[in-house]
């Protein structure tokens, strides 16, 4: 996402002292981005509580790697793919603990932006419709469809998070669209 | 509907998503057939509904902050790199010390 200059400037400063050692700095950095590492994490996983989980997981790994972190892409970027990984991580243990299906963490949100009455009803009935259809596809599936077409990867860059090859996370996405297709069609 | 129509329902959603055209064996069908345009113009309304929620920000738990700086304060204890070699060394000592009491334990004479 764009970010005007100053900003950029201000959150290239807060990086170099959190690299440093600074953790009040990396406070800023986790206060400025913990809502977008959550909001992916809550997608990625469909459980509310489990994306608690995964962000604090996520923000623990990006301090770890921070030194590593070389400004090639932008800061967001580099933490949504360590967010994709400890997704995957904790949805793996989270159902070796339970010994339940991935599946059955699966939760129904309530439509989200409920709270702006400048949307259209229509547009926040199919945005409802379309969160509860996310959430009823397979764990890769909804990971696919995620990052491709809410966060436009590539699908080399989604091949490469989820340790797939691009053949494979093509044919996942034509899937799962297939399949959030019909679930919309069986709910409308 | 038609079975062509089911059969080529998943490749007019992805055309729909991917803004590519359908694909080539079932596109003069999709072409000819309203319910598969319908299809199509639902898909696209929904690929833009997808595009538009990575403008969203869901709020994050209110304690996440003080989670993860707690989580830092306590690893700074022992970071991480470390913990195995000191629990190496710390489980070989106590085999050393086990040995060793033993070895020393008094015996009693038969």
């Amino acid at each position: 996402m764009d970010m005007p200059q100053v900003e950029r400037d201000k959150e290239r400063e807060l990086i170099a002292r959190a690299q440093a050692g600074d953790r009040a700095a990396f406070g800023a950095l986790v206060r400025e981005h913990g809502n977008e590492v959550y909001t992916l994490a809550r997608r990625l996983v469909g459980d509310p509580h489990l994306a608690a989980d995964v962000a604090q997981e996520t923000l623990i790994r990006a301090w770890k790697a921070l030194p590593n972190f070389r400004g090639d892409a932008a800061l967001s970027t580099w933490l949504h793919r360590i967010t994709v990984n400890t997704a995957w991580t904790q949805r793996k243990r989270a159902r070796r603990h339970s010994g339940a299906p991935l599946d059955d963490y699966i939760e129904v949100a309530a439509p989200m932006g409920a709270d702006h009455p400048e949307m259209a009803g229509e547009t926040l009935e199919l945005r409802g419709r379309l969160r509860q259809a996310l959430d009823s596809l397979p764990e890769g599936q909804r990971q696919v469809v995620v990052l491709k077409d809410v966060y436009d990867w590539s699908h080399a860059e989604i091949a490469e998070a989820m340790g797939i090859s691009v053949s494979a996370a093509k044919v996942r996405l034509h899937r799962a669209r297939a399949r959030l297709a019909r679930h919309l069609e069986e709910s409308a | 509907m038609s079975v062509v129509c089911e059969m080529a329902a998943p490749f007019v959603a992805n055309s729909a998503v991917a803004q590519t055209p359908v694909a080539r064996l079932f596109r003069g069908h999709a072409d000819a057939c309203l319910k598969c345009q319908a299809r199509h113009a639902a898909m696209a309304r929904t690929a833009r509904e997808l595009a538009a929620m990575s403008n969203e920000t869901l709020v994050a738990p209110l304690d996440l902050e003080w989670r993860v700086m707690s989580a830092l304060e306590g690893d700074l204890a022992v970071a991480r790199s470390w913990r195995t070699p000191i629990a190496v060394t710390a489980a070989v000592v106590s085999m050393a010390a086990a040995v060793l009491i033993w070895r020393l334990r008094p015996r009693t004479q038969a």
